[in-house]
């Protein structure tokens, strides 16, 4: 549903089909019969946030409660928007149609910190206070999950609540606390104090903050009872987990237009530099039969012929090639493909190859990240040179012939030999295609290699590491582009200046609230997209705020710093990342979780391969 | 192989979708539904679909059709039934039947323009103002790129009808594979020649062959 003033505007703007609503599946309940109205924001437009599992998973876990209706908001692209403002049109729910502004809860997923502004424009086009401090009534409650909660003090002046950890649980949990306080008519503050007492609920306002004279945070102090750390909820057990028989089908085309079902939740891998393999442990699998059972269930009310079955790191699962065949016994039938979002260089193999269909022959994708094995040691990706070269020649005698590979550059202990090896570990993959007596005949080997910046991310190894500044990577970039190459092999790199403000806000403090709100007056927004962003726009928001974003961004850390996010418990220990950060000057691989149990902390959950392999734990 | 006709609307939200979208919401519904369906026989097999003819993005259809093929014989009436289950809200299937014409026996489209305004007699009277000239020129999107093209002698055979806080106009317009006329020209008329930007919501109630009968 769409409110009818918006009409007039729809044929005017880009694919009007993003803002109707009315896709099979969605949730459309009796204002009557509902008492708690959640609004899932998603800081992105449309097609991105249809593309989330996330929000799939929360909308059902939320509306299979009867008294509690969620409905799903997405940013309007600058031309609705546009519209929208110059006609006093509020943001609105796809599915009612409803302005923001009735909701009692609006809810963000922090999924990437350049959508931090979106959060704050979507608020002011729902004409909703920026600011808790600004919202006194229990009404509007602000709140958000998501991998960036783990680090939410630029937002922390924003919102009411953080989720922090899987929110199948917590998130309702908090949703029936307010619905009791609404029957009682408890205020605001009583409710916030009532829920930070939950586990996995940080409530920025109940903790202060004070900082040193260098600028870095001296402590943080709870009050008012809130417990001094807040430790991150943690589901146990993926196969009773809620996970959702029916999602909304989107009419128009997104990104990821199939259905998509979590086959396990973290990673054993525990690469140095990935903020998601730290955050999501322990390590926890599907069994097979939920596995099918979800994914025929998902087939069978959406009507898509293609399953991804994703995770982290899908090729970890342990029984995967099993899994794979169980998932055969009906999806051939049903014409139905099964894909894998991502594949490691270590377990590509014909024997997998053959049980995915959708992997198109024409280009195949791999991430090694680094260039050197030094460099691959230093952030753990224990992936080897043979092991890459073993891959790719096997794939240019199954008929692939366009090889994609990713890169970091700006990882720590980085030198430009380690960035020239990147290009010519492209080189070696040109000679393996050449040497391969069975390649593909007429067609021409083509590898596309693609380098990042690193972002250091708190509860990473990496977190005390300064960023490299933007000279430094324009000059890594610089020698990407003129090292020697041969014809078959492509450079591309992202912007260093979205990486620069990525790593602001990763590891950034309360201060930045004052720098985003700025920001957001400018009018930016939609900073991920190359067509918005604005670099000095940006500059001159920190300079209003007297903010140095390299404060940020590029200062290396000591090892006794106390950090915006220390008073927050993801399971993982400090000395462990400690450690690892050690590990990694010295170049030293940790093994992975499979393997034997390196002690990081995640056990204390007591769940996933935690169990399985530490056995002092049962 | 057995030929069948789906007659259905697609109102409402579902009129801002694109007839390629379109075409991939039939395909999970249709798969869903469990009707027979022949597939393609290609490399990728898909449902065979033909739709008679695709409406522009936010026109609604009271009465569009396509054909698929069915494998065997079935209950048509159940088959409908069945089918609209799958499909969103805004597209509801009115009927299966047997074809007994061939799409290009198209020749026009009926279309209903419903201007919601506080003055519905002042903007009727500025529509036939406009249509009283020698030609009413707009730019025509075409494959060739812009050209001017007189919308005269399609509009002023058009019905008005003036109601409450309303303006309603009703005629018939060329819709066929040989030639289309888009009922959002007049709005791009009263725009680009009046200055006036009304919104109207237009609906094509039915297609009819080239002496006015139905498409059947």
């Amino acid at each position: 549903m769409y409110p009818k003033e918006i009409e007039k505007y729809l044929l005017k703007v880009q694919k009007p089909g993003r803002y109707v609503g009315g896709e099979p599946h969605s949730v459309v309940k009796e204002k009557k019969d509902v008492e708690v109205r959640f609004a899932f924001c998603f800081p992105d437009i449309y097609e991105i946030g249809m593309s989330h599992l996330g929000i799939k998973i929360l909308y059902g876990a939320f509306n299979q409660v009867p008294y509690f209706w969620c409905e799903r908001v997405f940013a309007p692209w600058i031309d609705m928007e546009q519209h929208m403002t110059e006609n006093h049109i509020p943001l609105y729910a796809l599915e009612s149609g409803d302005p923001v502004k009735d909701f009692d809860f609006i809810g963000f997923t922090l999924q990437y910190e350049l959508s931090y502004t979106n959060i704050l424009n979507m608020l002011k086009l729902s004409g909703i206070p920026l600011r808790s401090a600004d919202r006194p009534e229990l009404f509007h409650i602000v709140v958000a999950g998501g991998p960036c909660a783990c680090n939410p003090e630029p937002l922390a002046d924003f919102f009411d609540l953080f989720f922090l950890g899987d929110g199948e649980e917590v998130d309702p949990e908090v949703m029936e606390l307010y619905r009791q306080c609404k029957k009682e008519g408890t205020g605001k503050q009583e409710f916030l104090r009532r829920a930070a007492q939950i586990e996995g609920v940080y409530v920025p306002s109940l903790y202060d903050v004070e900082y040193n004279g260098d600028g870095t945070v001296r402590r943080y102090t709870a009050k008012e009872g809130a417990p001094a750390t807040v430790r991150k909820r943690v589901v146990n057990n993926m196969d009773t987990a809620y996970f959702p028989e029916s999602f909304p089908v989107p009419l128009i085309d997104v990104v990821h237009d199939r259905v998509s079902v979590e086959v396990l939740r973290g990673c054993i891998r525990g690469c140095r530099f990935c903020q998601a393999g730290f955050l999501y442990r322990p390590f926890r699998e599907k069994s097979i039969e939920t596995i099918d059972r979800q994914c025929q269930a998902l087939c069978a009310s959406s009507g898509y012929d293609e399953i991804s079955l994703s995770s982290l790191s899908t090729s970890d699962y342990s029984c995967l090639l099993e899994l794979l065949d169980h998932l055969h016994r009906w999806t051939e039938k049903e014409k139905v493909s099964l894909s894998l979002p991502s594949l490691r260089v270590d377990n590509f193999s014909p024997e997998l190859m053959a049980r995915v269909n959708s992997v198109r022959k024409s280009g195949l994708t791999f991430a090694p990240e680094a260039g050197s094995q030094r460099m691959r040691d230093v952030i753990n990706k224990n992936v080897t040179q043979e092991e890459l070269m073993r891959t790719v020649n096997t794939a240019f005698s199954e008929g692939w012939t366009r090889i994609k590979l990713y890169f970091m550059i700006g990882l720590p202990t980085e030198t430009m030999e380690d960035v020239e090896a990147i290009v010519e570990l492209g080189n070696q993959v040109v000679d393996v295609f050449f040497q391969n007596k069975e390649k593909p005949r007429g067609k021409a080997v083509e590898v596309s290699l693609s380098a990042a910046a690193f972002v250091p991310k708190p509860f990473t190894p990496f977190q005390w590491f300064g960023q490299d500044t933007m000279e430094v990577l324009h000059e890594k970039q610089q020698a990407l582009k003129t090292a020697h190459r041969s014809k078959r092999v492509s450079v591309s790199y992202h912007g260093a200046q979205t990486s620069f403000l990525e790593a602001v806000f990763a590891r950034g403090d309360r201060r930045l609230c004052s720098v985003l709100e700025k920001a957001t007056e400018f009018g930016l927004r939609f900073d991920g997209w190359d067509d918005c962003f604005d670099f000095e726009r940006w500059m001159e928001a920190f300079q209003a705020c007297g903010l140095d974003p390299a404060f940020y961004a590029n200062r290396v850390r000591d090892f006794e710093e106390v950090f915006p996010w220390d008073h927050l418990d993801y399971g993982i220990r400090k000395d462990f990342l400690l450690e690892e950060c050690r590990r990694a000057y010295a170049a030293q691989t940790t093994p992975n979780c499979r393997e034997i149990c390196s002690g990081c902390g995640a056990s204390c959950y007591k769940g996933g391969i935690c169990v399985d392999k530490r056995k002092d734990l049962v | 192989m057995i030929n069948v006709r789906i007659w259905f609307s697609k109102t409402g939200a579902v009129k801002y979708i694109s007839h390629l979208n379109l075409t991939r919401c039939m395909a999970r519904a249709i798969k869903l539904s469990g009707i027979p369906v022949w597939y393609t026989q290609g490399f990728n097999p898909r449902i065979y679909m033909t739709f008679a003819m695709p409406l522009s993005l936010g026109v609604s259809g009271e009465r569009e059709c396509m054909d698929i093929r069915l494998t065997e014989e079935i209950d048509l009436e159940q088959a409908a039934q069945n089918l609209s289950k799958f499909l969103p809200e805004d597209i509801a299937v009115l009927q299966i039947t047997r074809p007994q014409m061939e799409f290009d026996e198209i020749a026009y489209g009926e279309y209903e323009l419903r201007f919601e305004t506080a003055e519905p007699q002042g903007l009727a009277e500025e529509i036939t103002s406009m249509l009283d000239s020698d030609t009413v020129q707009v730019m025509k999107h075409g494959k060739k790129g812009d050209k001017p093209f007189d919308i005269k002698p399609y509009f002023s055979e058009f019905v008005q009808q003036v109601e409450q806080g309303a303006l309603v106009l009703t005629g018939r317009l060329p819709c066929s594979n040989s030639g289309s006329v888009n009922p959002g020209l007049l709005l791009d008329a009263l725009k680009s020649l009046r200055g006036f930007e009304p919104y109207a919501e237009i609906r094509r109630k039915r297609l009819l062959t080239k002496d006015f009968s139905d498409m059947r």
